[in-house]
């Protein structure tokens, strides 16, 4: 189930997937610290060059209330990037664990871009993270090293979809997950076939059966 | 020679690097492995062939 942050209640909106797309959560209002628009640079190119997708909140204009916005955003994306920096507003640090916390809750990737000093609330001390330094050259190495990490994940998800067949709720979540990173319609014609074998099952607006945007 | 698929097969979580337990009868995830290495006697779950 998905409640809508502001009114508390069930939400059934259907949103719209972004497949094989990257949130971004850092400070978007100037000033942006230089390093974070350096870091940010380095992160489009290297999305760019794996054909993935950098979204952030600026994005997309909807005239709706931003926190909304927001959410359908992040609901709507396998996998989501914070870039940290201690030069940053505090409130824009803020939001960006809020997101993170919120995008972990709801099965996303997550991985948090640090500079140097940068501190991270002991909640996020298991969240995985990159160190950046202007000097050092091991980012782009150890970016890369996560996006292939997450192409993995998608196999696994698959995989578990695939062995986890007679609970279909979770197996079709499963096969949620692997679309969304990977953008392979495959996975929609196997959750399409687990569909068809489950008529009748309850299923929540999380699942790739009501959300069929993406079927 | 037992030619049944099994219920329980385990499968590598490549974030974590450990290896869970599935039943596949009940669908569900039943154990997550704090350790290196698969479980003994155990059969690991491989990827199908897309097509």
């Amino acid at each position: 189930m998905i409640y809508d942050p502001a009114k508390g209640e069930y939400t059934p909106s259907v949103r719209t997937y972004h497949p094989r797309t990257f949130f971004l959560m850092t400070q978007l209002g100037k000033p942006v610290p230089q390093v974070v628009t350096n870091i940010r640079k380095k992160i489009k190119r290297l999305l760019d060059d794996r054909n993935y997708i950098l979204l952030d909140a600026g994005s997309k204009v909807t005239g709706r209330d931003f926190l909304n916005k927001i959410w359908d955003m992040i609901l709507s994306v396998p996998i989501g990037v914070a870039i940290v920096d201690r030069e940053m507003k505090p409130t824009a640090l803020q939001n960006a664990f809020y997101e993170i916390g919120l995008m972990q809750a709801y099965g996303k990737e997550t991985i948090v871009i640090r500079t140097h000093g940068t501190e991270v609330p002991s909640d996020f001390v298991r969240t995985e993270y990159i160190e950046y330094s202007e000097k050092g050259r091991s980012f782009s190495k150890e970016f890369r090293k996560f996006i292939k990490n997450c192409e993995d994940r998608a196999g696994y998800y698959a995989l578990m979809a695939e062995e986890l067949g007679n609970n279909p709720i979770l197996a079709f979540d499963y096969y949620r997950r692997a679309f969304l990173i990977t953008g392979d319609g495959i996975y929609a014609d196997r959750a399409r076939i687990l569909l068809s074998k489950s008529k009748g099952i309850p299923v929540c607006n999380q699942c790739p059966s009501v959300e069929r945007s993406w079927l | 020679m037992e030619a049944k698929k099994k219920d329980v097969v385990q499968v590598k979580n490549p974030r974590t690097g450990h290896y869970v337990k599935i039943d596949r009868a009940q669908g569900q995830i039943i154990a997550h492995k704090k350790s290196d290495g698969p479980y003994k006697d155990v059969p690991i779950a491989r990827k199908r062939k897309v097509g």
